[in-house]
């Protein structure tokens, strides 16, 4: 660790193949993405379906899914014939196409999070498709894009619950986007910089080593404060309980989701899964390190998907577990808790980073 | 000792003989026409307003418990049962004949709220029209509905046309300004968190409710009209299963037995009333883990784990009620008279499974308490949110926990006991918040309070003689009570005072048969708590009543 960032995976297929051309770039760039996407839609294709259930299951003292092949794993294309063979029901007077946009916004803006995102290793492999230099503030702007999709389906589907639905999403964001950004913020003042790569390999000294076992200056355990601010401020970002107050089904039936059906509503939950594996891999790049961890850089990959999955099993634990804030109390604790606490902590650091160093 | 009822210092608390009260009541009372459980005044109908004011205000007869009309001969009759919330064994009928040919009659809701909605059924199934009433609507059936049911001249062959009118915002005009607008919301009849199907017509604006009104009748199955059709003996008895149909079926099952056998004289003996005694325990035990189960729904979302924690607790009650029943929902247990059989044989293995059951329940409530009750967000939600007012409450005529958890202390159980109830030693719950959170504690405290009285029942089952074991008075095959006797009784069922309202005309079937559903009017109360918050609130205060609409709609 500590040597210099391996190659990007584009880059490393142009050498590899001799393609060193505009073209080859193209082509090169486009496996690179097809690999991503590919991995990212293998995790929510597996979470969404199987996982979710045997997770939620094992926190409710049932069983869940365990007759379609081993493990219930055959659920997974069985809910894939399922899902995408049903009606799509357009119901009359709905705003196309913004209606139509919607659905494929929310996985779409996800799934170019993770363009920036450093995967970590297979062998030689790293997957890693770009490092721009601001990296971190990119990675964030798609990430936001989700919201736009929300207030698309929630004012296109002409349905009061979905406005409602809608209405809930824009004031959830609003008052969680800022702390978060503002807590990520006080990660860059440590690394002095917006490059993912940068801020990754600020995390790869030791901190303290403790009877032989060396902890790594993570920023999670550099600034556990900003982390827990960052890990709530994210729970709100992806809305997952106790911040599920756009979908509340209790409440609002399904919130912007309400008149979705078939493919749509696949997209819909493909996204939500993309976009709760993306504030994962924000988390474990921003908090935890990035790809890192102990055994050689060549299996790293193995970490990266260990954090995000940990992430995922973290927002359904607290599904499982945690009652539902009200959406005004949520608005209360973002502007008038996160937003001062967050800055308060982004100003301690900056002094903290300033005098020190 | 704790059946001891605190001291009350109120006029209304001393009682008055009916020469007293008819002697209160002066020139109003014109006839009188006592009930087996009370006296009955006959009054004219545009007196009705004055009447019950002298009652509730100078004798203390503070609790309207039903309005229950029919129609003979030659009149219709609406009969208002009151009581005192402190001492509900102080009873008194107020009987309002009203002409055949045109019947009106005064109403009674500016004296007492609940009266509303009783009304408006009363008006709705038998076709009394209500002088004065706010809001004189059909409240079961369809508002295009034509005729009235139970009316004798009923013609049950005409084709009815339920047309679907678009719902309009009653506020619309009058809360439309250049900063405001309202909009106008269906929550239900389908919807997660109505409990079944019932149907809110709401008014928002924003995300704040400014009108809520309940709209029921959705689950109506003509309950009371297929009771008078079966026998007193037989007949009757699985019905009441299926009006609290999610668990509390032998509370219900008590409700018609305790009036049946005090309209026929029948006295149960005394291993019955326990068995009774614990069963129905059992059945609030199971209905308060519900009540707590869907609570935790509606404020954790649909993933939550303690609404499968709660299922299954529930789980193991109804493996012991299966075991005394035969049955796990629709029980059919209580005969008049007694129970239809003695325990399940070998006796120690159900009294082993049911100890087994009562040891792991504390570790279980503290669960309850760790992930709910104490939960900071949790509290955040329900601690000051659905306030209802002891004084409202009352006047709404809420019972149960609902009442219990605005620190009302009336449990029929102990204050006008039955079964074997005031041998026991539990207590009754209170809480004096009046808000979401009071309402879920008195539920999760009764339930450790059933447990209490199960744990005596089966200490005293276990001690009883061989040769005394008898479950079933001697009970004449067919009963015909007396005819125009007329008898009402209640119970304390899973949600409150479940009282049946029963007149004989000497054949085996009644000719009026009238259930009084808490769930009926607590769920009246609900745009009290309801008007001012936000739409969370709206479902966590309706969780909070715990309304099966099984019940509210019979």
């Amino acid at each position: 660790m500590g040597t210099a960032p391996a190659q990007l995976f584009p880059e490393f297929l142009v050498d590899a193949f001799g393609i060193d051309s505009v073209l080859g770039d193209v082509v090169a760039s486009l496996i690179g993405a097809a690999l991503v996407a590919n991995i990212i839609l293998a995790f929510s294709g597996v979470a969404g379906p199987w996982a979710k259930r045997k997770i939620t299951a094992a926190f409710t003292d049932r069983i869940a899914v365990d007759r379609i092949g081993p493990y219930g794993l055959l659920i997974i294309p069985a809910a894939a014939v399922q899902l995408l063979a049903k009606e799509l029901i357009v119901p009359e007077g709905v705003d196309r196409p913004a209606w139509d946009i919607a659905p494929i916004l929310l996985p779409a803006s996800a799934m170019l999070g993770f363009s920036v995102i450093p995967m970590g290793q297979i062998g030689p492999l790293n997957i890693h498709l770009a490092d721009p230099e601001v990296g971190l503030a990119l990675v964030f702007a798609f990430a936001s894009i989700a919201s736009v999709s929300l207030v698309m389906a929630g004012y296109a589907s002409n349905n009061k619950y979905s406005l409602l639905g809608g209405l809930r999403a824009v004031a959830q964001n609003l008052a969680y986007e800022i702390p978060l950004i503002v807590t990520a913020m006080s990660v860059v003042i440590f690394a002095g910089t917006l490059q993912i790569s940068g801020v990754v390999g600020a995390q790869t000294e030791t901190l303290v080593t403790i009877a032989g076992v060396s902890i790594p200056s993570w920023f999670a355990f550099v600034n556990p404060f900003a982390f827990v601010l960052f890990l709530t401020a994210n729970m709100a970002e992806i809305g997952r309980n106790p911040f599920d107050i756009p979908e509340a089904p209790t409440e609002i039936v399904a919130g912007y989701q309400t008149e979705y059906s078939s493919a749509y509503f696949v997209l819909f939950y493909l996204g939500e899964f993309v976009h709760i594996f993306l504030g994962g891999a924000i988390l474990s790049v921003v908090f935890l390190g990035g790809a890192s961890g102990p055994g050689p850089e060549s299996i790293s990959f193995i970490w990266f998907v260990v954090k995000v999955w940990g992430f995922f099993l973290f927002t359904q634990w607290a599904r499982a577990a945690i009652p539902r804030v009200r959406i005004d109390q949520l608005i209360e604790i973002g502007w008038k808790g996160m937003l001062v606490l967050s800055f308060a902590n982004l100003v301690l650091t900056a002094v903290i980073v300033g005098v020190i160093a | 000792m704790s059946l001891e009822r605190p001291d009350t210092v109120d006029d209304g608390a001393v009682e008055r003989t009916p020469d007293e009260l008819e002697a209160l009541l002066g020139d109003l009372v014109v006839d009188r026409d006592d009930h087996l459980n009370a006296p009955g005044f006959v009054i004219r109908p545009d007196t009705v307003q004055e009447t019950l004011s002298i009652l509730k205000e100078q004798a203390g007869y503070d609790h309207l418990s039903v309005v229950s009309a029919q129609e003979y001969e030659n009149r219709y009759e609406s009969i208002y049962h009151l009581k005192k919330f402190d001492d509900p064994t102080q009873e008194v009928s107020v009987v309002v004949p009203a002409d055949k040919d045109n019947p009106v009659s005064e109403s009674a809701e500016p004296v007492f709220r609940t009266a509303d909605w009783h009304e408006r059924e009363a008006y709705d199934l038998i076709g009394v029209e209500y002088d004065d009433h706010p809001d004189l609507r059909r409240i079961l059936l369809p508002e295009t509905w034509q005729g009235h049911p139970l009316s004798m001249d009923y013609d049950k062959d005409r084709p009815q046309i339920a047309t679907l009118p678009e719902h309009a915002n009653p506020l619309e005009e009058h809360h439309k300004d250049a900063e405001s607008d309202t909009m106008f919301l269906n929550i239900g009849p389908h919807h997660p968190a109505t409990h079944g199907v019932l149907h809110l017509k709401t008014t928002l604006d924003g995300e704040q409710v400014v009108d809520v009104e309940p709209d029921i009748g959705y689950l109506h199955r003509s309950e009371e009209q297929m009771a008078q059709n079966g026998t007193y003996r037989h007949q009757i008895m699985p019905y009441p299963d299926r009006w609290d149909y999610i668990s509390a079926g032998l509370l219900n099952e008590w409700a018609y037995a305790r009036a049946a056998e005090d309209l026929a004289d029948i006295e149960v003996p005394e291993y019955a009333q326990v068995i009774r005694t614990m069963g129905a325990e059992m059945c609030r035990i199971a209905a308060h883990m519900l009540a707590l189960a869907t609570f935790a729904l509606d404020i954790n979302g649909d993933f939550t784990a303690t609404f499968m924690y709660a299922i299954n607790d529930r789980e193991r009650v109804q493996n012991l009620l299966e075991d005394l029943t035969g049955q796990r929902l629709m029980f059919n247990y209580f005969r008049l008279g007694g129970v239809v059989w003695d325990l399940p044989e070998p006796r120690e293995e159900f009294f082993s499974n049911t100890r087994d059951f009562l040891d792991q329940l504390p570790e279980s409530i503290e669960e309850y308490h760790n992930l709910i009750t104490s939960n900071e967000i949790f509290q955040m939600r329900t601690i000051d949110t659905g306030i209802l007012p002891p004084e409202v409450a009352k006047n709404y005529g809420a019972t149960g926990p609902v009442l219990r958890g605005s620190g009302v202390d009336y449990d029929l159980r102990r204050d006008d006991p039955y079964g074997y109830y005031d041998e026991l030693d539990w207590d009754v719950i209170t809480e004096d918040g009046c808000d979401n959170f009071s309402r879920l504690l008195v539920r999760m405290r009764e339930v450790e309070e059933s447990a209490k009285i199960i744990e005596q029942c089966v200490d005293l089952l276990e001690d009883w003689p061989e040769d005394e074991r008898n479950i079933q008075a001697n009970v004449p095959r067919t009963l015909r009570p007396d005819d125009d006797t007329e008898i009402y009784r209640a119970v304390e069922g899973a949600k409150g005072e479940l009282g049946i309202y029963i007149r004989a005309d000497g054949t085996d079937k009644p000719a009026r048969f009238k259930i009084r559903s808490p769930c009926f009017s607590n769920l009246q109360t609900l745009p009290e708590m309801a008007n001012g918050e936000y739409v969370p609130d709206v479902v966590a205060a309706l969780g909070s009543l715990d309304i099966v609409l099984g019940e509210v709609d019979r």
